[in-house]
């Protein structure tokens, strides 16, 4: 792919075929780790939706799938309140081997608190699986068992990160034309 | 005067429930690294202040500060310190093993039997400090006003429990410690400091946390909508030294975080301040190796922020 059409975006940073490719590596690695066991998959929503699912397909292991969310920082409006589970998982994972799998791991802070609040919830295992990490912004060090790429301090979106909520189903990942600082 | 004294079982993370307690009461938040830092101030770095002369050092600073502040204090053992003053509430937090060891296990990134074992080591060493400082190994009930539960109530709902107990029995609605009050306590402390030849300290204030530009201010909301425990400024490292040995220049990160043991410095400025700035970076990871520091340069803090909503557009990387 040589030239992409869609405005805002500078150019394609991993394509269809290398995400492919690279997600059957890593969920064969986690269906040999987890031989002879069932794990649950939990995404994070929005942005692990695609990953999860292109994950999922490939592992060649029993598992069950559940998704949280939690509430966004702003602080527009004056305090920023604190971080919660906004949509909490459907079921317990109590004794359970549990992945969680992520679009990014960026600073940490998210997948510090995520990591918190599900040891807390008796897993027999809880490991981290993320589809991108971008390891120059980190203030948290968090565990990070599984990674597709490495990525640059660069703003990118596509399979399932989002520009303002847009973008999130393009196939490939790009990065965004940045703004000129003026 | 208001004092809130937050403890709890380890591995609990009262920490956390102190620290939003003050920001939802606007009290001011000390903890143990905060007292060791006041100290360090008075009596210089590496002042070794003896077990037994602790409660009394302690109860000498919070009286200090009590007569312009409203305090959080949050040490193991706080709940001892409250009652040399009249408007006082003691919150102890507890929470089951399981919920302790999954805690722990993540802190220290351990496996759950090495995390079970490494809660068992910090409850043998809290029941020796308390022992040591106060001659008792345990807090029962009966020494607290509140107890809370980490295994039912999160966070955010303990430190709303205690500020609606606070508001119940009047501790919002107090005055600070008054002058006369503060003598007669800075009085009985200091004979028994005298003991351990301790002068205490007659010169600690609480620096308010006037953030140097809106980035600052930002980055601390960030930190606290993820509950990460921060100092703002609580440190400067001399870099340079004249001939004589005094110090040329000396470099302060913008924040600390004491649960991650991370330095932060967001650099938001012109390019041309930057080079000074990675210079003075430079000079202090050369001197002081061990020290862990991020630097967040502008392009990376409004990407960050973009992130969060914040900005309107990424920037030039």
């Amino acid at each position: 792919m040589s030239t992409v059409a869609i405005p805002g975006v500078e150019r394609v940073l991993f394509t269809e075929e290398q995400i492919e490719h690279r997600i059957r590596e890593v969920a064969s690695e986690i269906s040999r780790n987890y031989e002879g066991r069932s794990i649950k998959l939990v995404g994070v929503l929005k942005g692990s939706i695609f990953f999860l699912t292109a994950l999922a397909r490939y592992i060649e292991i029993p598992l069950k799938i559940d998704f949280l969310g939690i509430s966004s920082f702003s602080n527009r409006s004056g305090a920023p309140g604190i971080v919660r589970i906004a949509k909490d998982l459907d079921d317990g994972i109590e004794g359970e081997d549990v992945l969680l799998v992520e679009d990014i791991v960026d600073t940490g802070l998210t997948l510090r608190y995520l990591l918190q609040t599900l040891s807390g919830r008796a897993p027999n295992s809880l490991s981290v699986c993320t589809f991108l990490d971008r390891n120059s912004r980190r203030l948290v060090q968090v565990p990070v068992d599984y990674r597709c790429f490495e990525i640059p301090d660069r703003f990118v979106v596509g399979f399932g990160l989002d520009y303002n909520q847009l973008y999130r189903n393009l196939t490939y990942v790009a990065v965004m034309k940045p703004e000129k600082n003026s | 005067m208001a004092l809130i004294a937050v403890s709890g079982h380890p591995g609990c993370r009262f920490e956390e429930v102190a620290r939003l307690t003050s920001q939802r009461l606007g009290f001011e938040l000390l903890t143990q690294s905060r007292i060791r830092v006041l100290t360090e101030e008075e009596f210089g770095a590496g002042y070794e202040i003896p077990d037994k002369a602790y409660p009394n050092l302690v109860t000498s600073i919070l009286a200090r500060l009590a007569t312009s502040h409203h305090l959080v204090y949050c040490a193991v053992g706080g709940e001892l310190q409250p009652r040399h003053f009249p408007g006082a509430l003691r919150v102890h937090v507890v929470a089951p093993e399981n919920v302790r060891v999954g805690n722990v296990m993540l802190d220290n990134r351990l496996e759950r039997p090495a995390a079970r074992q490494l809660l068992l080591e910090m409850e043998a060493a809290e029941r020796s400090a308390r022992k040591a400082k106060f001659g008792k190994t345990k807090a029962t009930a009966d020494l607290f006003d509140l107890v809370l539960n980490a295994e039912s109530l999160t966070t955010e709902q303990m430190s709303e429990l205690i500020a609606t107990t606070s508001g119940a029995v009047g501790l919002t609605e107090r005055g600070y410690l008054s002058a006369a009050a503060e003598a007669q306590l800075q009085f009985q402390m200091r004979l028994g400091l005298a003991r351990h030849g301790i002068v205490p300290p007659d010169k600690i204030t609480l620096r308010k946390k006037v953030f140097a530009n809106n980035s600052e201010e930002m980055f601390a909301n960030l930190l606290d909508f993820y509950r990460i425990a921060w100092d703002y400024e609580p440190r400067s490292f001399p870099v340079q030294y004249d001939r004589d040995g005094n110090v040329h220049e000396a470099f302060t990160p913008d924040f600390y975080l004491p649960e991650l043991d991370l330095y932060v410095e967001l650099t938001t400025m012109k390019q041309s301040l930057v080079t000074k700035k990675n210079r003075k970076v430079r000079l202090l990871r050369e001197l002081y190796p061990h020290l862990n520091i991020q630097v967040f340069y502008q392009k990376d803090f409004e990407n960050l922020v973009f992130k969060y909503g914040l900005a309107a557009q990424p920037v030039q990387a």
